[in-house]
């Protein structure tokens, strides 16, 4: 499986590690909803299908990737960096 | 000034070795920049980072990724979105510093805690490919370009700094490991230390 | 030379004569030759015993889906088996042997396996040991009893036992075309798409490029076509965007266009040139792929058909033109197609005497009537074979035969042969397509598996899709090349093909009904009856056929097996072939060397991470150890010293005086930037923005849940510089942890994270007289207790090299972490040693350092083990109550604060002997009787300090069993003994001395 890196370029998934969900919130700080708490650091929709998820560059860039990858297939169908800051201007290497 | 010792300690043994049947297809050599810094960056300010990056080295390149240059004495090239591995004269760091206002980026000086290992010859870009997936060509690497990938646990910022030249950085305390893999992946063309 | 060898022709060298050794007699062949070729020329045709009845075998192809031929191969004092004899080039002083025979091939005891048929029948394995073991046997061991004995009797060839010497590489390659197989088509392909300018990699698994042009006896463009596909061949060599890689079989098809190949580069070879491998493993990503490979005659499954001598007919006949071997002097050809009739006339041409043509069709076309002709020979239409005779083939036995109800009828007719060439038609090579397809289509004309629509990026030529003709694989060669490389397939003139027009498609015939053992998968011993067994008893999927009965199963993964296996079972079920599916085709294609797999790993390179110091521990004598990837020093004993002597030795003289051991293992991260403090505030337990420049603070990290991450010192070196330790072995955790919060967590922070774990070495000087070694040696600042109170930080120089100072202790002496620049470590270090020469210094190694901090009852990993909360190790007084951070929100809860949970305390051994890391703790029980446990000892050793064996434990309850008794149980270090529970402050636990 590929993971095309906006700034390294597609780079074998080796280079990467697996970071989670990224269709959960973090709750504000202070929260004390511990319902909010729990969907956050335990639920997870483990969807068949399109899945947002984070990917670090590891092994490369250090960044982190917002992805949207099909769990059936393993298409990569978007892919961005995870600091929305990043993404201006970001083209291929 | 207290000289700062190589981590290749008597990895290092300068002569030919492997497969000579036509002549080593490689040299191998630390290349001993006086000084290495990571310049970094915070979200939209590459642009004012990288003039300070010229202010202190007179390199400019653009802020794209992977861009980078080689000049005398100096070299910078992206290892990330808005990060740049530089190296470059005694002083490097404190020069960076300087140039580099607060709410632009950061620098950190990293002058021992990497080393810069370069390889040349004609093979080169047959030897690193054991290595490391990437596309050595010209095309997909060329002169200047810089390139962030591992080997196994081994992290490597790779700029080519040259037609046939490239100069991997990677963390001090694996830099001997590294230097005896090159050495071990370069013997099928054979190689020359020195 | 032998009478099998055709005295001109073929694509040997017969200037070159090769001597070879096969089961410990001298033979000669010449370069060129496969071992299956040079034995056929030697006249020998027994090779093998089969998988489970050791039936003897004999070469049943000249290719890579050889499943009978086998042999094992030594080479360099390594023995390596079930290598196809179709696929070992002949080298000077090669030695092979046959496999699976006792005492000899001729001679084998385990042939009476075939004897007990259907004991071995399918399902066998399944049936005999899944199951429970009923009756008078239960209880016993019977099944791995019988185990032992079947193991023995079938099987492969051994594997060695030894080291394997040889070097294996990987290669990364990238290219915009990738052409899997260099016949025709390939080789059209490569030629197109290199002439548009693409950089292209044509990857063949044979040692000479040209596929079936080397034996097919057609000319192209006038020329032989052997001769046409090496011209080619040398002008793709000769560009500079063409890699041609021969002995090179693409075995695997991943996402992203990334395929896998294996490179054969020295087993044809007597010697490796130095540093050259083995084997290559090549990864090549490529922009689009080129699948040209090729197509598989099938055999036709008739009782007899595994008898040494039979074989399939393009073998036959790419023996005789690309050897110059004659397989066998009287020749019969068996067949449901046009195709055998070329290989007919071949055999002819070549020397032999074709006996007969046996075709289970009635009528067959003008090309095939003219070719046996040719042979010589009227073909008997309608005709099958229903039996053969002899342990080497000495007779075929015949039978007319009815294609449209596959029954044989009339009198059984002997014929004397000692080849029976079959051929049962062609099947495109579909395995990378179907990696990297969807399910492959039926074609009813081929009766074969046409390739899937692709799912990836790969496009068709040649016989792989069907067209079976070189005139076809010429210009579909060509428009895959050309649409590979972007361009329109091109009208252009093709050159001339000479070649017979056969028909390529087959009758439906893939089994002849007769008594007597017919096999599908000669590899796997698996009988066409097997399959109507696996029928019977209701395993009906292609997929559970597979698992049942192992067809396909094999080194050769079914590739002459797998239609016929598929005819069989349909008809069983009396479905249609393509109402029953194929089973899908996984990698690897063909073997694959695990050593290719671990290439560069395979020895050595997990890396050795070393300290600056590294060199100096070594030269000192110091006995090093594996910490992850770092080396560490453990002791540094002295002659006649055990280790733990020599900790306690070192322990005592950091107690007594000064120690100095190497701490540059520790992560260190530079968080910079003007929101560094607010994020450290985050990130740890506690408060770092009311740190002071120029002090450092011992700090806590939660993760999201509540349990402890990692701790360490973090020291600001400025406003918005920080410079972050963390222990040794969390060093990439924290960091990858700390990247995370800061890209997806708090994106708006102004921080930045550098590693610098490798930037400075660390020396920890502790000891009453730590300070005393510092003034001896530092310039440039004071370090009395003024200018560096505990968790104050200085800079200065020792020797000429700056370094940084850090007042903090792990040991619970007065001690100073000494921090410079990596390539100064060991001058520092020195410079350290001599300062301290007056006050005895010693330098210290883990153990010594793991018994300073029991004794003081600091954690670390061994705790800090994902499990235990800040309250379990009593750090509840880190947990701010000012200001939200990772893991505050979930740590209290109800089963994070029970009191009741295994929590951190200290024991000592009352028996005087030692504890045992991972030990349990009981309270009651015996080494017989194993009590309750009610926690575990992290860590242990020999406290100098106290005289006795003490350790750090997690016991339910923790600090409420202080002064209580209990027991330390180990069944597996058969240890019991009684144990004090005590405050883990073992120590001075006032901390009066690291504060003096
Ligand atoms: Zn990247």
């Amino acid at each position: 499986m590929l993971i095309p890196c906006p700034h390294c370029g597609p780079r074998d998934v080796s280079e990467f590690s697996y970071q989670g969900d990224a269709t959960r919130t973090r709750p504000d700080p202070a929260s004390t909803d511990m319902k909010a708490w729990h969907d956050y650091v335990y639920n997870r929709p483990n969807p068949a299908g399109p899945h947002r998820e984070y990917w670090q560059h590891a092994g490369g860039c250090r960044v982190h990737l917002l992805l949207t990858r099909d769990t059936l297939t393993h298409e990569v169908q978007a892919v961005a960096f995870a600091r929305a800051g990043l993404n201006e201007g970001a083209g291929k290497p | 000034m207290v000289e700062r010792v190589s981590p290749l300690g008597e990895a290092f043994r300068p002569g030919t070795y492997g497969n000579l049947a036509e002549g080593p297809g490689v040299t191998l050599t630390e290349a001993t920049p006086a000084a290495i810094a990571e310049a970094s960056a915070f979200p939209g300010s590459t642009e004012p980072l990288l003039a300070a990056i010229e202010t202190v080295t007179g390199l400019s390149l653009p802020a794209t990724p992977g861009a980078g240059a080689v000049g005398d004495g100096a070299a910078v090239f992206a290892i990330g979105p808005g990060r740049y591995l530089v190296s470059g004269a005694e002083g490097l760091s404190a020069s960076l510093q300087a140039a580099v206002a607060l709410d632009i980026g950061t620098v950190t000086d990293l002058s021992h805690g990497r080393a810069a290992l370069r390889i040349a010859g004609p093979r080169a870009e047959w030897v690193l490919a054991k290595l490391f997936a990437l596309d050595f060509s010209p095309a997909a690497f060329p002169v200047g370009e810089g390139r962030a990938t591992a080997h196994h646990d081994v992290f490597a910022h790779i700029q080519r700094t040259g037609g046939d030249q490239f100069d991997i950085y990677v963390f001090r305390s694996f830099a001997r490991a590294f230097w005896q893999e090159l050495c071990a992946a370069a013997e099928e063309t054979g190689y020359e230390v020195g | 030379m032998s009478a099998r060898r055709i005295p001109t022709g073929g694509l040997i060298d017969r200037s070159r004569t090769v001597p070879f050794t096969f089961d410990g007699k001298a033979y000669t062949g010449f370069a060129g030759d496969t071992l299956a070729a040079a034995l056929l020329a030697n006249g020998i045709t027994l090779i093998g015993r089969s998988f489970k009845y050791h039936r003897p075998r004999g070469v049943f192809t000249a290719g890579v889906d050889e499943p009978n031929a086998l042999v094992t191969v030594f080479k360099d004092g390594v023995r390596e088996p079930n290598i196809p004899a179709t696929q070992i080039e002949l080298y000077e002083g090669l030695v092979a042997e046959s496999q699976n025979r006792f005492p000899s091939l001729d001679y084998d005891i385990s042939a009476l396996n075939q004897l007990a048929g259907p004991l071995f029948g399918a399902g066998f394995y399944y049936k005999t040991f899944m199951g429970p073991v009923v009756g008078p046997l239960k209880g016993t061991r019977f099944w791995m009893f019988c185990e032992h004995f079947i193991r023995r009797a079938a099987g492969l060839g051994r594997a060695g036992y030894d080291k394997d010497p040889a070097r294996y590489e990987r290669m990364n390659a990238f290219c915009d075309v990738l052409v899997v197989g260099a016949g025709p088509a390939g080789l059209m392909a490569a030629e197109a798409a290199a002439k548009a300018g693409k950089r292209v990699i044509l990857a063949e698994q044979e040692p000479r490029a040209g596929g079936a042009a080397n034996w097919s006896g057609e000319t192209i463009g006038g020329k032989p076509a052997a001769l046409w596909a090496e011209a080619a061949a040398e002008r793709l060599a000769a560009m500079d965007n063409v890699r041609l890689l021969t002995r090179t079989a693409v075995w695997g098809y991943y996402d992203g266009n990334n395929l896998a190949a294996l490179e054969r580069v020295g087993d044809h070879l007597a010697a490796a040139p130095k540093g050259a491998p083995r084997h290559r493993h090549w990864s090549i990503r490529a922009e689009k792929v080129v699948l040209a490979t090729g197509s598989f005659e099938r055999p036709i499954v008739f009782p007899g058909n595994d008898r040494p001598g039979v074989m399939l007919a393009g073998a036959a006949e790419r023996y005789a033109n690309q050897f110059g071997v004659l397989p066998g002097e009287k020749i019969a050809i068996f067949t449901n197609n046009d195709g055998a009739y070329r290989a007919a006339a071949a055999l002819k041409k070549a020397g032999g005497a074709v006996v007969a043509i046996l075709d289970v069709r009635p009528e067959i076309s003008a090309a095939a009537r003219a070719l046996a002709e040719e042979a010589g020979v009227v073909p008997l239409l309608g005709h099958a074979v229903a039996g053969t005779a002899g342990k080497r083939l000495a007779k075929v036995l015949i039978q007319r035969f009815d294609a449209a109800t596959g029954r044989l009828s009339g009198d059984v007719r002997p014929v004397e042969a000692d080849c029976l060439a079959v051929s049962g038609g062609w099947s495109p090579a579909i395995h990378l397509a179907s990696q990297a397809g969807r399910n492959p289509a039926w074609d009813d004309r081929l009766n074969a598996f046409l390739p899937p629509q692709p799912t990836q990026e790969w496009t068709g030529a040649g016989a792989f899709t069907g067209a079976m003709s070189t005139a076809e694989a010429l210009s579909s060669g060509r428009d895959a090349g050309l649409i590979a490389a972007g361009k329109k397939a091109s009208r252009a003139k093709l050159p001339e093909v000479a070649a017979p027009p056969l028909e390529a498609g087959p009758a439906p015939v893939f089994e002849i009904k007769a008594e007597g053992k017919a096999f599908v998968d000669l590899q796997n011993d698996v009988t066409a009856d097997d399959v109507r067994l696996a029928h019977r008893e209701g395993f009906v999927s292609v997929e559970h056929l597979k698992r049942y009965t192992t067809l396909g199963m094999a080194t050769d993964q079914g590739k002459t097996s797998n239609v016929p296996g598929l005819a069989i079972m349909a008809g069983a079920r009396g479905l249609a072939i393509p109402e029953v599916g194929t089973t899908r085709f996984r990698p690897p294609f063909s073997p694959v060397s695990i050593g290719s797999l671990a290439a560069e790993k395979h020895g050595h390179f997990k890396p050795d991470r070393l300290t600056p110091m590294h060199d100096w521990h070594v030269e000192r004598g110091a006995r090093m150890m594996e910490v992850g990837l770092w080396h560490r020093p453990m002791v540094y004993g002295e002659a006649g010293e055990t280790v733990e002597q020599t900790y306690i030795r070192e322990a005592a003289t950091v107690r007594a005086s000064v120690g100095i051991v190497d701490v540059s293992t520790l992560g260190k991260i530079a968080v910079k930037g003007p929101d560094a403090a607010e994020f450290l505030d985050r990130v740890y337990t506690n408060m770092f923005s009311t740190l002071a420049v120029g002090k450092a603070r011992y700090g806590l990290m939660l993760r999201e849940d509540g349990i402890a991450l990692d701790d360490g010192t973090t020291w600001r070196l400025g406003e918005h510089d920080f410079l972050m330790t963390t222990t040794t072995a969390n060093a990439g955790k924290v960091m990858q942890h700390l990247e995370y919060y800061l890209d997806v967590v708090w994106p708006d922070l102004k921080v930045h994270l550098a590693s610098v774990t490798d930037q400075w070495a660390g020396a920890a000087v502790a000891g009453p007289n730590a300070r005393k070694v510092l003034e001896a040696c530092v310039t440039e600042t004071a370090v009395d207790n003024e200018a560096l109170p505990f968790m104050g930080i200085v800079h200065g120089g020792i020797a000429g090299a700056p370094v940084m100072i850090c007042r903090l202790s792990f040991s619970g002496e007065l001690a100073y972490e000494v921090y410079c620049g990596a390539g100064h470590g060991t001058h520092v270090w020195e410079a350290l040693m001599e300062a301290g020469e007056a006050f005895g210094i010693t330098p210290y190694g883990m153990e010594a350092l793991g018994t300073l901090r029991i004794e003081k009852g600091h954690v670390t990993g061994a705790e800090i083990d994902g499990r235990t909360t800040a309250r379990d190790l009593y750090l509840d007084w880190m947990l701010s109550k000012k200001k939200p951070f990772i893991g505050s929100a979930l740590m209290d809860r109800e089963g994070l604060i029970d009191t009741n949970r295994i929590r951190l305390v200290g024991v000592v051994s009352l028996d005087g002997r030692p504890l045992g890391g991972g030990a349990h703790i009981v309270e009651k029980g015996s080494l017989e009787e194993l009590g309750e446990s009610i926690g575990h000892i992290t860590a242990f050793c020999y406290s100098p300090a106290l005289s006795k064996y003490i350790g750090l434990a997690l016991v339910k309850g923790g600090k409420a069993r202080h002064g209580t008794r209990a027991f330390v149980s180990d069944a597996l270090r058969k240890r019991f003994g009684p144990v004090e529970i005590v405050s883990h402050h073992f120590f001075d636990p006032e901390g009066s001395r690291m504060h003096g």
